[in-house]
Parts: C-alpha cells; sequence; structure tokens
C-alpha cells in the first residue's frame, strides 16, 4: 500500500508553515539598520522658562524689523515681493503638513489662516503642492501625529508642543535644522526658545509661538449679573466671589456657570491655579516630583474646591471636550473659561463678547500662567530635496513673512522679534513671561498620563489633594532617574 | 477465482519527489484557491500577531536601536502607571460579565418574540434588528455621548419630566462604566437576535406539536425544547460577544476621551495609551498578548463546559 504522505494533520502543518514561511520574508523586509539618536537634555526646559519672559517685547516690535526679516536669504530660499520664499530645493510633488487644530473648510481661525498661509507658499512655488491634515489638540490627537510620524511616511512637516518633542527626537523620526537655519533666524528668534528644541548639540524644529493659558471673561454674562469686570492682579479668593456670583439659573431654566476648564493629560488649562502657590511639578534640574509639596496640595484644592465647595462649575467639569466648553460660552452659559490664546479666534469669529485677563494670584502673590511652545517640526527624510523643500516651507510658516502674507496668522506671542500680533492674541503677549512651561522631556508624557487621572479624581472628590499628588512621586521619580 | 495475498502483491515504489508531483497534481487548484484567504491571514493576522509577540520581548524602536529584553515588559505591564492594567482587567471584565449576559438573554427574547410571527414580519424585525450592525459603532458612541450628557442630554431631560435630578452619566466615576454598559445593553444585539431567530426557525416543529400535546405550555417549550436544541448557536454567540466585550475600545473611547480617573479604563484603552500616548511598543505588545491568552483561556472554556453534545 502506498504510504500517504500528507495525512489530514499534515496539511494544517503545511498550511501554518507556509504562512510562517510568509510572515518570516515579510519580516526579512524590514529595515532594522540602527540609526544614532540624540539624547535629550533636562536643560531645555530651563532656557523656556528664560524665553518665555522675553515674550512681551517680542510681540510689540515694531513693523520695521518684519521687513529687515524677510529681506534676510535663507540658505535654500529666495526673496519674493510677498513675505513666501521660492524654494531652491529643486522639489517637484507633495508636502504633508499635519497642523494641530486644523479641520478642512472649518469656520476657525487657524484652519483659514493655515488654508492663506500655504496658498501663498504654493503661489511663490508653483511646484511644490502642499496637503493639510489636522488633528486635535488633547491627548488622543497628539497620540495621531506622534503615531504618523513615527511611522516614517505621510508626514514631511508637523505642528507640535515643546514637550511632545523630545520623544520624537530619542526615536530619530525628526530632522535637525542646524543646515537650515541662519544667523538672521537665530538673532530673530527669541532667546531660550531655540535651547528647548536642543539635543545633543542640535536644534530639532523651529519655534513658533508661546501661547499661555489667560482667563477668557463673557463679558455680556457680567453685563447680565451687573459683576464689574475684574482687573489685572486680582486674587483668587476675588475669583470664586465672582464665579459664584456668575452661577445662577435663569428663568427659563438656562443654568449658567462661573468657571470651566479642560482637563486633559495633554492641556495645562487648570494647572495656573495648581501652579498659583508657589508649586511647581518638577524640580528646576527636572530630576525630581516636587508637584506633592504643601504648595501644590494647596494649588490643587483651589481647583477642586470650585467644584466641590463653590459649586461654580458645570456637572462634567473635569470631563469635558472642547465643543462642550465653546458652545457653553457661546450660548452665553458659562461666564469664565481659563484657556490658551489658539481659541480667541474661534470665539472671535462667533461674535462673542469677550475679554482676557491674566490667572487670578494665590499665595505666591505673583501671576501665574502655563503653557508650552509651539513648534513646527519636519520629519526626518531621506530624500534630501523633499527635506529641504519641507524646511522651506516651516521655516515660511514661522516667520514674519507669513504675518506679512495672512495677516493675524499668529494665534499667541510670536516666538520671533519681528512679528506682530493682533488682537485678540496680542492680550496674551503680557501673559506669556508669566508661564511656566512644559519641559522638552521624553518622559513627560508619561508623567503627565500618570497625574491626570490623580487629578481628575481630585475633581470628583473621590481622593484628596494630597493623595492625587502624593501618589505618582515614586513611579515619576524613576521615570526621571531613567532618562 | 484465484485467491489473492494482499501481502505479496507487488507495489510500485514511489520516490518523495514522485510523490510530491503526485500531490501537487491532486491538490494544486485546492491551494490556489485558498492562496488569496491564505495571504490575507498572513499578512494582516498571522504576521502583525507574531510580530508583536516578537516585540513583547524587546525595547523596540521603530527607527532602529531595538533590544531584548525578556519578561521585563510582562512585569511592566502590570506595574507601570500606578497598575492602571490591573483596573482596565477588572474594569473589562466587569464589562463583560453585564454585557455578555444582558446581549444574550435580549436576544434569545427578541428571537422568541420574533419566531410566531409570519414570515413577513420576521424579515422586517431582523431586518430593523439588524440596523445597529451595519451602523458605525462609533457614530452609535457618539450618539449616546449626547444623550448622556450631563447639561443637555436626552437622558437627563427625561428625568427632569418626573423631578429627578441630572445624573452625571459620564462624569460621576461610580457611574460612568455603567453607563457605557448600559450603552451597550441598549443598542440591540443584532447578530444575536439573526443567529437565534435562524437556528429557531430549524427546529422541528413536531417537536413543540408533541409538546403540545403532553400539555407543555409555551416557556416550557421554549425552556425544554427551543434552548437545548439552540445551544450551538448559543456557544457561538457566547463566544462572539465575549471577544467583542473584551475588546471594547471606540465607545470608551468616543465617550470618555479623557478618561474619568480610571474608572473607565479598559484593555484595549490601556494599550492604546501605552502605545500612543508613552510610544512603549513593548509594553503595549506585551499587554495585547496578555489579552489575547485572556480571550483564548475564556473561548477554550465556554467550548469545553457550554458544548457538550452540540453537533456542527
Amino acid at each position: 500500500m502506498t504510504k500517504r504522505l500528507f495525512p489530514q494533520y499534515q496539511r494544517f502543518g503545511l498550511f501554518m508553515a507556509m504562512a510562517l514561511f510568509m510572515t518570516l520574508m515579510l519580516a526579512a523586509c524590514g529595515d532594522n539598520t540602527a540609526t544614532p539618536v540624540p539624547a535629550t537634555t533636562a536643560a531645555a526646559t530651563k532656557a523656556a522658562t528664560t524665553a518665555a519672559a522675553t515674550t512681551t517685547s517680542a510681540a510689540t516690535t515694531s513693523a520695521a524689523a518684519t521687513t529687515a526679516v524677510a529681506t534676510t536669504a535663507g540658505a535654500t530660499t529666495a526673496a519674493t515681493a510677498g513675505g513666501a520664499s521660492v524654494s531652491k530645493s529643486g522639489f517637484k510633488g507633495t508636502l504633508s503638513y499635519w497642523a494641530l487644530g486644523y479641520a478642512p473648510g472649518a469656520n476657525t481661525g487657524f484652519s483659514k489662516s493655515t488654508d492663506a498661509a500655504v496658498a501663498a507658499f504654493t503661489k511663490a512655488n508653483p511646484d511644490i503642492k502642499v496637503e493639510v491634515v489636522g488633528y486635535t489638540a488633547d491627548q488622543a490627537g497628539f497620540a495621531k501625529i506622534v503615531n504618523a510620524v513615527q511611522a516614517g511616511s505621510g508626514v514631511d512637516a508637523f505642528r507640535i508642543p515643546n514637550d511632545s518633542l523630545p520623544v520624537l527626537v530619542k526615536q530619530g523620526a525628526v530632522a535637525p535644522i542646524d543646515e537650515y537655519i541662519t544667523d538672521a533666524d537665530r538673532s530673530d528668534i527669541l532667546p531660550g526658545l531655540l535651547d528647548t528644541v536642543k539635543f545633543d548639540g542640535k536644534y530639532y524644529a523651529w519655534p513658533l509661538w508661546v501661547p499661555p493659558v489667560a482667563m477668557y471673561l463673557n463679558v455680556d454674562i457680567f453685563k447680565e449679573k451687573g459683576v464689574d469686570l475684574p482687573k489685572e492682579g486680582w486674587t483668587y479668593d476675588q475669583f470664586v466671589e465672582i464665579a459664584k456670583k456668575l452661577t445662577f439659573t435663569r428663568a427659563n431654566g438656562e443654568k449658567v456657570y462661573g468657571y470651566s476648564a479642560l482637563v486633559d493629560p495633554g492641556l495645562v488649562d487648570t494647572w495656573p491655579f495648581i501652579l498659583s502657590d508657589g508649586a511647581r511639578p518638577l524640580s528646576a534640574d527636572n530630576t525630581k516630583y516636587t508637584f506633592n509639596t504643601p504648595e501644590g496640595i494647596s494649588g490643587l484644592k483651589k481647583v477642586t474646591d470650585l467644584a466641590l465647595v463653590h459649586k461654580v462649575t458645570p456637572p462634567d467639569f473635569g470631563t469635558q471636550k472642547l465643543d462642550d466648553i465653546l458652545t457653553a460660552m457661546q450660548k452665553k452659559l458659562q461666564a469664565m473659561w481659563s484657556r490658551p490664546s489658539g481659541d480667541s479666534a474661534t470665539l472671535k469669529a462667533n461674535g462673542l463678547n469677550f475679554q482676557i485677563i491674566h490667572m487670578p494670584i494665590g499665595k505666591s502673590g505673583k501671576a501665574v500662567s502655563a503653557g508650552g511652545i509651539g513648534l513646527i517640526a519636519v520629519a526626518a527624510n531621506k530624500d534630501k530635496a523633499r527635506l529641504s523643500a519641507s524646511m522651506d516651507l516651516v521655516k515660511y510658516l514661522t516667520s514674519a513673512g507669513v504675518e506679512k502674507d495672512v495677516p493675524g496668522y499668529y494665534l499667541a506671542p510670536a516666538a520671533r522679534k519681528a512679528v506682530t500680533v493682533q488682537e485678540p492674541f496680542s492680550f496674551f503677549a503680557p501673559i506669556a513671561p508669566t508661564a511656566w512651561i512644559t519641559p522638552s522631556l521624553p518622559a513627560w508624557t508619561q508623567i503627565r498620563t500618570l497625574i491626570h487621572p490623580n487629578l481628575q479624581n481630585a475633581i470628583f472628590g473621590k481622593m484628596t489633594a494630597e493623595d492625587a499628588l502624593g501618589q505618582p512621586t515614586v513611579e515619576v521619580n524613576k521615570l526621571l532617574a531613567a532618562q | 477465482m484465484a485467491q489473492f495475498d494482499v501481502g505479496k502483491i507487488p507495489v510500485r515504489q514511489v520516490s518523495t519527489g514522485q510523490r510530491i508531483v503526485l500531490f501537487f497534481r491532486k491538490n494544486s487548484w485546492g491551494y490556489a484557491f485558498v492562496l488569496p484567504s491564505m495571504l490575507t491571514f498572513a499578512i494582516f493576522t498571522f504576521f502583525p500577531v507574531i510580530w508583536s509577540f516578537i516585540i513583547s520581548f524587546q525595547d523596540f524602536r521603530p527607527r532602529g536601536g531595538t533590544t531584548w529584553n525578556g519578561f521585563d515588559n510582562y512585569v511592566k505591564a502590570f506595574t507601570t502607571q500606578n497598575n492602571v492594567f490591573v483596573t482596565a482587567l477588572k474594569n473589562t471584565a466587569y464589562y463583560a460579565i453585564l454585557t455578555v449576559t444582558a446581549n444574550i438573554l435580549i436576544a434569545l427574547i427578541l428571537a422568541s418574540l420574533i419566531q410566531p410571527l409570519n414570515k413577513y414580519a420576521q424579515t422586517f424585525f431582523r431586518a430593523a434588528y439588524y440596523l445597529p450592525a451595519v451602523t458605525s459603532a462609533v457614530i452609535i458612541a457618539v450618539i449616546w455621548r449626547w444623550m448622556f450628557n450631563t447639561q443637555w442630554g436626552f437622558l437627563n431631560y427625561l428625568l427632569s419630566l418626573f423631578g429627578a435630578d441630572a445624573v452625571r452619566w459620564l462624569s460621576d466615576p461610580d457611574i460612568a462604566l455603567n453607563s457605557i454598559v448600559l450603552s451597550t445593553v441598549f443598542t440591540a444585539p443584532a447578530t444575536g437576535v439573526v443567529l437565534f431567530s435562524a437556528a429557531m426557525g430549524s427546529v422541528p416543529k413536531d417537536l413543540y406539536e408533541a409538546a403540545e400535546l403532553e400539555g407543555a405550555g409555551p416557556v416550557r417549550k421554549w425552556w425544554s425544547i427551543t434552548l437545548p436544541l439552540i445551544k450551538s448557536t448559543t456557544l457561538y454567540v457566547v463566544v462572539l460577544y465575549t471577544i467583542a466585550s473584551f475588546e471594547v475600545f471606540e465607545k470608551v473611547y468616543v465617550m470618555v476621551p479623557s478618561g474619568v480617573g480610571d474608572s473607565t479604563q479598559t484593555i484595549v484603552t490601556q494599550i492604546y495609551q501605552m502605545l500612543y500616548s508613552n510610544l512603549n511598543y513593548g509594553v503595549a505588545s506585551a499587554q495585547a498578548i496578555v489579552l489575547f491568552l485572556i480571550i483564548a483561556t475564556i473561548s477554550v472554556f465556554q467550548f469545553k463546559f457550554l458544548r457538550s453534545d452540540v453537533e456542527y
């Protein structure tokens, strides 16, 4: 009898063997060539606080400086009559620019100004098309852009906050800009800002702006209740008193709340309160977790008391999305909102009557804000022409030239001295110098993810402020020590 | 007639090469038709699973510099981020037990109610209950999110008609996960209804007639005839829903994107966070392998204890 070569179970084995073979073939196609990646330094954060302090004077620089910068030729571009420069990269094709807060066709200030800026660039460079992709300004959005950049394709230039940059630099996903930055650029960019993007001796992004958190006042609600608008230098107690007066129910049953803010791992909208008594999340050299101090605990209590004691916040405070609060402000259901400068354009575009004021002062006796540095970086790319074209695009989008082509492009105090920012963003210029800047550390994204649920639990009343800030201590210190 | 001694019949020896040729002559077309499916399986299922398994033992860097670190990732999977993965496991188990039980019961009841109707009514209701299955899960989650909104949501509006206080459906840590469970339970279990309905239709009618002659009522017939005879379908639906419940993600991600403390953390949201926020490929892969092992173990137990006399 002929021996069966392939009994039934062996056919299954043959199938799996073929699948495994294909798997190994696919795995062999991957490029695992090690590429040198730079070490990140904690010194970048220190530089950031110095940079923020100089933003005020930069924002009020006259237009003469704008002209001077625009005519300074970069290494790869030639000046044109408008702000946009002609790229000498020789690249012909489409670049992909990922923009934070952008939505195609949206009626928001940033979306429109981004479209206009890109149009100005492509007008000066007809051979280069730019496709703009948007992502949201929250943890989910940052995760999306980081993943896209890591994938190594589909992203040429991207907007990113400074605290999300180090982890990408560490992965070798970002191109250094040293070859493309000129002396004119260096002198125009605010001192210290470039140091926040310096890793292992190289610069890895173009600073765009410094958007600090400030308090938006819904003026019509103040008028409705006959409450005077607060003045700069107002204290936390004054803020609470105002918030209580502005938390009421209208005759038609509509509930109005005195204050709200977004609470998200990627945002620091409530942090000015936490920092207002003098606390800082990390030590000056970024080696130790220092939020669990009496100042930090009393600062966090200022936030939790708004919800639990004074009851001036909406019921969903701590879990609201941006749309919730924007809608509440526009429908005059919320009196005060702490937020960076970007959304002021949207509120202005929708006709809301609002004013901007610094955050209330705490026990430190000084006004404190919080924020990051908006950057635009270029993804690492072996295609030199494409890389060069991307650098030209980014350089333009962070220059004074773009403000010349698209007035109102800058939605926050700019990173360049030559840029004069328009209203309402100019109101944030005096606030920027007091902003604590999120650290440019690779571990920061993990640290803020550790802290965030505890902040929420404290707001919900499930944890004391002391436990909320004390619990992450050991793990945060381990992360800092591992850097 | 000559008697043949089988042991003495001369057999022509066939070489291995000839056997292989014969095998492919006989089966090549079959394998050719299976090849596209096999390629799809290899590329989109087998390869990612194997690679994920490998990465779970590495400190993976997408752009080079990957090193092996043994079982460190598996230890970190459970201990990192204040042991949030353990919380995620508990939350997911809680969600799975409630939703699977509720979905199976609801699907059985709906299918039993549909079964006695005429053919056209059955078709209409099966199609109607199947609509959630063809609707994007994200859209369903967005709608539920608005329904649960504390200030403007439909549910709190209904409560206000009865003078009840507003409920913080998605912002109270003690309630948020239950709200997500509620949204799953109130979304009709489409697949279960259709499968149970089809299975009930295949139960021989004479069994019911015999039971009626014996004096059995509707409930007794349902319990003693319908349920045992659709056991194979029940097993399949239970396994299906268990796997889906352990992989819950879009509902949580859309309804509570910033989380509610850790009360709404599930296994997949934790994997997502570990990968895309912390960029820790190794730990995320280790957590994914843990999820795979959990689902596989539960499925094996379900097959073992629910199978018994099931025939396919």
